[in-house]
């Protein structure tokens, strides 16, 4: 989870577990690897197959391939800026070439790859919570491999594959994290607050401030950080 | 040392609540320690699986943050230490009553 043993490091780390957003690099890279190599060896004809994960700017965060023709060809799409997976990406359906030397779509990408055994290419987006995370694509050395049967095996690998795959978007995450452990920490700062109001006010140790607040909070029918809150804000509380 | 008496029951109905509303002990935790709960993740898991004590406060926070968790939903509501007779020891429920000999 995290190799410095600072406390807000751990606090941070068991918060992120709770909300679901952690998993370790080291898992992701395997599961895209794994996930590359099935993809290649159920599609005939496929020559290698890759996935990428890319953030909101198109930058890559993530990516496995079964071959370096594909970390090749995959390369070349993100120096371009252009190409079938971020067509796929960004258009959030699939993409079907039958042959990359007379499709027109990617000119700069086609012309690059031309030296490459690329001809039949298929790419499907990665779509988790109605967002495209990234893209999945396979590749083959002849042209017109691929029909539509591929592509809805593409597709059908995708839809799960994204799922589990937006897990570990590594750029959202930390932001995820914190955001709930501002919450967290905003909602105890709280309550410890309204404890301190009630200990100076009654004389009384931080114990029995709780207890207290939480017989408020039941008699009132609210939360205890609202209860807290109205205390904090000076809102005469049931004086007892 | 062994539970206070009205513990076991108490911390038999918070576990009946959690699993009315579908709470995971992570959520719960994340709550508790929200609300101002000083005990640990693991502390929790633990009372949960009736293998350690908790102080009355503990438990009390534990049962709000889990009422608060399930919104006053259909389940059955967590209860607070003081909804049970101050001293009419109840040894007859459930099948363990005390901690694993400490």
């Amino acid at each position: 989870m995290t190799k410095k043993q600072l406390p807000l490091d751990e606090l941070s780390g068991a918060i992120g577990r709770i909300l679901g957003l952690l998993l370790t690099e080291e898992k992701v890279d395997h599961a895209v690897q794994n996930l590359s190599q099935a993809i290649k060896e159920s599609v005939p004809g496929t020559i290698g197959a890759g996935v990428s994960i890319l953030d909101s700017q198109a930058r890559r965060t993530s990516t496995g391939f079964t071959d370096s023709i594909v970390e090749q060809a995959d390369h070349l799409q993100y120096e371009l800026g252009q190409g079938p997976c971020l067509t796929a990406w960004a258009s959030e359906e699939s993409v079907i070439i039958s042959d990359v030397r007379t499709d027109p779509r990617w000119p700069e990408w086609s012309a690059a790859v031309s030296t490459l055994p690329i001809r039949s290419v298929v790419s499907a987006p990665l779509m988790a919570n109605g967002h495209s995370i990234g893209a999945i694509k396979i590749y083959a050395s002849e042209p017109s491999v691929f029909d539509a049967a591929a592509v809805s095996l593409m597709d059908l690998y995708a839809s799960p594959a994204a799922t589990l795959l937006a897990h570990i978007q590594s750029t959202e995450t930390p932001k995820r994290i914190s955001e709930g452990l501002q919450l967290a920490l905003h909602s105890r700062d709280l309550v410890n607050r309204a404890c301190g109001i009630l200990m100076e006010r009654h004389k009384i140790t931080h114990e029995r401030a709780l207890q207290q607040l939480i017989l408020q909070a039941r008699n009132k029918s609210q939360s205890l950080q609202e209860v807290s809150a109205e205390l904090v804000a000076g809102i005469p509380a049931d004086r007892n | 040392m062994g539970f206070d008496n009205n513990e076991p029951e108490q911390r038999r109905r918070l576990q009946a609540a959690l699993s009315g509303a579908g709470i995971t002990t992570g959520t719960l935790w994340l709550q508790y320690f929200s609300i101002g709960g000083s005990v640990g993740e693991y502390e929790v898991e633990a009372y949960l699986q009736g293998m350690l004590s908790l102080p009355e406060l503990e438990r009390d926070l534990l049962a709000m943050a889990a009422n608060e968790l399930s919104n006053s939903g259909p389940g059955p509501h967590a209860p607070y230490s003081d909804e049970f007779p101050l001293d009419a020891p109840r040894e007859t429920d459930s099948t363990e009553d005390g901690p694993a000999s400490p």
